[in-house]
Order: structure tokens, then C-alpha cells, then sequence
């Protein structure tokens, strides 16, 4: 036994469920995430990701099972977990109406911050995330991703030693996303647990785990590399089909073969799985000539796509 | 759990608060604009004294009798008198609306008067119109009582002379009675309204979640966001008490040391009332509707404000005892009009104490609920 706080874990979980009436939102999750890690959280809305954060911030009571982060279970106050923590919520972050500095400050005073202290804290941030404009700025002012990274800001200001980012980056272009997640990246590098949640399957492959999440429950959990290993086990064929041969018979007919696995749209190319691998060349006759094919790796949206969309249980 | 109440954190939700006021000018336009226009629409424009009213007398008796008792009334005020030549014509007159009353002396009428016997003029008047009606008869009694003494000063005298005599608002002014009402009125509005759309706007869009996963306390949101609207309740109020001083000449007879620590109660009373409402509703639109149905509605129609609660059904006697601004309005023209002290105020008082806490209850319970749901 181990008498002083977890020193290695930030989050641990056992056995979470939280039922909101009738409807189980978490079901018996349990996880564990190492400090410093940056754990991913997939899942479409409504599957109890955002659910699980709210438990982790100390914003909702969990019906049954047990929760520990940065070594304090909300029954030793919930003020221990919230000033150890910071959140940035999914729907919104900062007033619309105060400017950036106004902003800031109210989040740094609401976290004990004040003074000469908070100013430089401020400054550091805004450094730190690379915000170049004025702070007198309104922030109904900033566009979508500059926003994001006041947000972030704004909710690590304390200096937590975890962060829980639910969806940050919903809604802002390529360019923001790519320059938050190197923002993700540093956070990890100074010994923060960064927790986050995505839509995005290319971010998701920035974590070191990630936990897929469908109904409340986690039905797969690993690092990507391991999640693509695991969920393929047989080749992975992309097929092009040739603009005017993208409908046809051909489709139903594949569908039927017997050492086709599956067969699921990916964009314009399909992504087939074989049962098989030996009789690779018998379903590569099967396909049109005129048609591209090229043995792919799986990506995390073929694998999201074959757990979570098709159901496919290993 | 030890229970801190950190000020820096309060005073950090109270200058947001301040901030978002002063940006938002709706909520600016609302509390400067809103006392100043019901004042005016209340105090200005809708009198409910009743001055020339239009009568059509018909003098059959043409004596000097019958044209002293027209001269009463048309002195006095009141009455702007005409004459028709016919009791027909006077009767047209009320039915084609060019009057709203009508005066007949028949014929005997200074021959009766003289002998002792009961002279007898008719009064018709407007039945629809059943506003004026109770007013009319009022001022007809009083008519009544200075013919008589004009005409029998012997009968007069010898008989119980019945007098009705309007203490601390002798003048029937109706302004003195509605402008101290209108307090009330302005500050159920501000209170309840603003209050209400503050908060239920922090969980519509998000940012009460923010707030809460921060170490605040949600006593020290909930203090940090009405400060603001009490200043501003305040300011309001304190317009309307210098425009109802200075703008209507209203006499201010009682101690602004009973009236102030009134004002403090009711508006604490709406606050919680318009916090109750955004805690349950959470959506702006709801909260706004809700502060209208509950606050201002029964503010205005079943606070007295208007309609004497005296005249209600027995069940809405009993039923507007929870409505804060009935209390506070008599708190209110208790304290302008009668220079009531807290002796005479008690009952108000207490009922303002009891809703308080009552209202302070239901809504830290409510909130606690909502957090952990």
C-alpha cells in the first residue's frame, strides 16, 4: 500500500457510473491516467464524454463507483480536485462582452490569483499561447481559434496538474487546430495530464491513449498504434473507383464474397477488409479492373468507424 | 466541509457583473428608462380623479330654489353643467354619451322645498360606466349635504350631520395616492427582471458551468451578481422618490428610517424571487416571461396599486398576502402619506421578513439541487 497521494497517477477511475433518471450516461467506466500522459476521449455526442469530465472536475455526483484525481476523491472536498484542475468546457469559455484582459483576470481572481502576480501570469499565458493582439480586444471580436487559446489560457492560469479540454477544438479552422494541439504537446512536456476530448480522428492520433467511448461504456482503450493493430488484424484494401464506375453492381457483389470481411465508404475510396489474407488475390480479381487498389494502413477513422459505427466486437 | 466566503471572489462576479451592465444597453435603458416612463404614464396621464364631469340638467321648476341647487353643483367643480329643454333631452343626452349624468327638477320642486314636504330632483346616471359611478355618487352626497344646508339651515342643524372627511390625502389627489405605489412597481420590474435574465443567462450559455468548476461557492455568484441590481433597484427607487417629491408635490410625512429599511426588504424579497425564477427556468426566455406573470402582473393588478385590495373576493384578500408589493406599498403610502411608523407598519414589516426568508429558502435549495443533479 501506498500511503501518499498517487504521485504517478492523475486520474484513476473504477467502476463510474452516472444515471441521470432512467438513462445511464457512464456505465462502469474504469481507466487510469498517467501524469504528464495526453489521454484521448472518442466518441460520438452523447456517448458520456463530456458526462465523465463534468465527475472528473467535481461538477456532478456520481451515482456509484469511485473516482481519484491528482490523489483527492471528491469526498475530501470537492475544493481539493477543483484548485488541482483546470476545465475548458465545450459550449463555452469566456464572456463575450469582457475583453481579454478583463477575462483573464476574472478567471485568475475567481482562482485566488490577484495582483502583480496575476498580471505577470496573464502575460506568461498569453506568450505561452502565442496571442499577439491587443487585450483590450472584446472577445466577441477574436475569430474562432484565437478564442480557443485565450480559453486555454484562461483555464490553466492556476497552474492546474490536470487539464480537461472537452472538444477544443470544435469549429475552428485546420491551421488553429494544428497550433492548438502543438499547445497540447507542450502542456504534456511540462509534466501536465491533459485529458481531452475530440470529433477529429487525425487529432487523436496526437494522444498516447485513447479511450473509445460508446453508450456510456469504453469499448476500446489504447495507443493508437495499438487500436489499429488490434482492430485489423488482416489486410486493409482501398479501392478508388473510377469516376463513372463508382456505382454498379460490383459493390453487392464484393459485399457477398465470402472473404470479404466488410466493405465501408471512406470519402470517395472504399476501405475493404479481408477475412483472409491468403485468398487476397481472389477478391482483388473480383474488382473491376479499372479500379485503383492499394494496400493501406488503417487509420483511426477505419478503426472508430469499425468499433463504434459498425459495431464490431473482437 | 469549511465554509469560506472568499470577498475577492465575490467582488471578482461583482465587477464582471458591472461590466456586463454597462455594456448591455438593454439592461442600461431598462433601468434608466422604465422609472421615468411609468411615472410618467401613471402620474401624468392616467387620472383617476374625476374633474368636469359633463351633466345635462333639466330645470322644470325654474324657481330660485331649483337654480340654487344647479348652482351648487356647477361650483362645485365637479359638474360642468347643461341645460336641455326637456327631460327627454336630458335623458338623449346620456344615451348619445354627451353626458354622464343627468340632473331632472321637476316642477314642484321650490314649492315642495318651501312646505315642508320632500323635494324630490331626479339624478340619471351612466350605469356603464361604473368607474365614475361610485365617484358621482360621492360627490352628489356632498352636494347634497351643502343644499341642504344652503336651502334649510334649521333642518341642517337640528339633524346628525353626516361628513365624510378624506384624512391625510384631503384632497382625493389621486396622483399622492399612485406615485408612491409606483415604487414598488419600478422596483418588482428591476429586480425580477434583470435578475432573472442575469443568471438564467450564465447557464444558457455555458458559463455557469465554468464558474462552478472553479473553487467559488455559489452563495458568493449569487451575491456577487444581485450587489449590482440592488444599486441599481436602489437608484431607481430613489428616482422615483424625488420625482414623486419634487416632480408631484408628494408630502413625505413619515421617517425615511422606516421607509429605507422597506425599500432594503422588498427589494431583497424581488431579487430572490427573480433568482428563484432563473435557477428553476435556466433560459432566458422562460425567466422573462415567468418575471412578468409572477412579478409585475400581480405587481400591478393585486398589490393595491390599482384596485383597493379591500374590494377583492375574500379569496384574493387572502391570496395577495404573498405578493411582497402589497405590503410594501403600504409600507410605502404609510409612510408618505400618513406618517406611519413602524408601530403602525408592523404587519407589512413582518410579512416582508416572513416572504424573505421563505423566498431565500426555496431558492438556495433550488440551487444546491441544480448543481448536483
Amino acid at each position: 500500500m501506498v500511503s501518499e497521494p498517487n504521485a504517478v497517477i492523475a486520474v484513476d477511475i473504477r467502476k463510474l457510473t452516472v444515471k441521470f433518471g432512467e438513462f445511464t450516461a457512464v456505465d462502469q467506466v474504469s481507466l487510469s491516467v498517467r501524469k504528464g500522459e495526453i489521454f484521448g476521449f472518442l466518441g460520438a455526442n452523447g456517448a458520456g464524454k463530456t458526462t465523465t469530465i463534468r465527475v472528473l472536475c467535481g461538477l456532478l455526483v456520481p451515482t456509484s463507483g469511485h473516482v481519484r484525481v491528482a490523489g483527492y476523491a471528491p469526498e475530501d472536498g470537492l475544493e481539493k480536485i477543483k484548485t488541482r484542475v483546470g476545465y475548458m468546457s465545450q459550449r463555452f469559455t469566456l464572456y463575450d462582452d469582457l475583453t481579454v484582459a478583463e477575462n483573464l483576470k476574472f478567471s485568475g481572481s475567481l482562482r485566488g490569483i490577484v495582483g502583480r502576480k496575476l498580471e505577470q501570469r496573464i502575460e506568461e499565458l498569453l506568450e505561452f499561447v502565442g496571442f499577439s493582439r491587443a487585450t483590450g480586444a472584446f472577445v466577441k471580436d477574436l475569430p474562432g481559434g484565437i478564442k480557443q487559446q485565450v480559453s486555454l489560457a484562461a483555464s490553466i492560469l492556476h497552474d492546474p496538474e490536470i487539464v480537461f479540454l472537452d472538444e477544443p477544438t470544435s469549429g475552428v479552422t485546420p491551421g488553429a487546430r494544428e497550433r492548438f494541439w502543438k499547445l497540447i504537446r507542450e502542456l504534456a512536456g511540462k509534466g501536465k495530464t491533459v485529458f481531452v476530448t475530440t470529433h477529429y480522428m487525425d487529432e487523436a492520433e496526437h494522444c498516447e491513449r485513447i479511450a473509445l467511448m460508446k453508450d456510456g461504456k469504453i469499448i476500446a482503450l489504447d495507443s493508437p498504434g495499438g487500436l489499429k493493430a488490434s482492430t485489423f488484424r488482416t489486410p486493409l484494401l482501398e479501392i478508388l473507383p473510377s469516376r463513372k464506375m463508382a456505382e454498379g453492381s460490383w459493390l453487392p457483389q464484393l459485399r457477398a464474397h465470402p472473404a470479404v470481411e466488410s466493405i465501408e465508404p471512406y470519402g470517395m475510396r472504399y476501405h475493404l477488409v479481408i477475412s483472409d489474407p491468403a485468398r487476397l488475390g481472389e477478391v482483388k480479381a473480383q474488382i473491376p479492373p479499372s479500379f485503383e487498389i492499394s494496400q493501406t494502413a488503417p487509420s483511426l477513422e477505419d478503426v472508430f468507424i469499425r468499433l463504434v459505427e459498425a459495431g464490431f466486437i473482437k | 466541509m469549511k465554509w469560506q466566503m472568499k470577498w475577492s471572489r465575490i467582488i471578482a462576479v461583482l465587477r464582471k457583473e458591472v461590466f456586463h451592465i454597462l455594456r448591455d444597453p438593454f439592461t442600461l435603458a431598462l433601468a434608466l428608462a422604465l422609472p421615468l416612463i411609468l411615472v410618467l404614464v401613471f402620474g401624468l396621464a392616467i387620472e383617476f380623479n374625476i374633474r368636469e364631469l359633463r351633466m345635462a340638467v333639466h330645470d322644470g321648476d325654474r324657481t330660485y330654489q331649483s337654480r340654487g341647487l344647479t348652482e351648487v353643483l356647477g361650483s362645485s367643480g365637479y359638474f360642468k353643467l347643461t341645460n336641455e329643454v326637456s327631460p327627454v333631452a336630458a335623458m338623449g343626452a346620456l344615451e348619445g354619451e354627451r353626458a354622464k349624468a343627468a340632473l331632472i327638477i321637476e316642477k314642484n320642486f321650490g314649492k315642495q322645498l318651501g312646505s315642508e314636504q320632500v323635494a324630490r330632483a331626479q339624478v340619471l346616471l351612466d350605469g356603464s360606466d361604473n368607474s365614475t359611478v361610485g365617484l358621482i355618487l360621492g360627490y352628489l352626497n356632498g352636494v347634497q349635504k351643502i343644499a341642504e344646508h344652503k336651502f334649510l339651515p334649521e333642518v341642517a342643524s337640528s339633524n346628525l350631520e353626516i361628513r365624510t372627511k378624506y384624512l391625510f390625502n384631503g384632497e382625493l389627489n389621486s396622483r399622492w395616492f399612485t406615485v408612491p405605489g409606483l415604487l414598488a412597481i419600478v422596483i418588482a420590474i428591476l429586480s425580477i427582471l434583470l435578475t432573472s435574465l442575469t443568471i438564467a443567462r450564465e447557464w444558457e450559455n455555458g458559463s455557469m458551468e465554468l464558474l462552478l468548476s472553479t473553487p467559488i461557492r455559489p452563495l458568493e455568484i449569487v451575491i456577487g451578481k444581485l450587489v449590482p441590481y440592488l444599486v441599481l433597484g436602489l437608484g431607481a427607487a430613489t428616482f422615483v422618490y424625488l420625482l414623486a417629491r419634487l416632480g408631484f408635490g408628494v408630502p413625505f410625512r413619515g421617517s425615511h428610517f422606516v421607509l429605507i429599511p422597506g425599500v432594503l426588504l422588498f427589494i431583497t424579497a424581488y431579487l430572490t424571487q427573480g433568482l428563484l425564477i432563473s435557477v428553476i427556468t435556466r433560459r432566458q426566455q422562460l425567466a422573462m416571461q415567468l418575471s412578468m406573470m409572477t412579478g409585475l402582473l400581480p405587481s400591478i393588478l393585486l398589490s393595491g396599486f390599482i384596485f383597493p385590495i379591500e374590494n377583492m373576493p375574500p379569496f384574493f384578500q387572502v391570496f395577495t398576502s404573498i405578493l411582497p408589493a402589497k405590503w410594501f406599498i403600504q409600507i410605502s403610502r404609510g409612510t408618505f402619506l400618513s406618517g406611519s411608523g413602524f408601530a403602525e407598519l408592523a404587519t407589512p414589516f413582518l410579512a416582508l421578513f416572513v416572504l424573505n426568508g421563505v423566498l431565500i429558502m426555496l431558492a438556495t435549495k433550488n440551487f444546491k439541487k441544480d448543481l448536483e443533479p
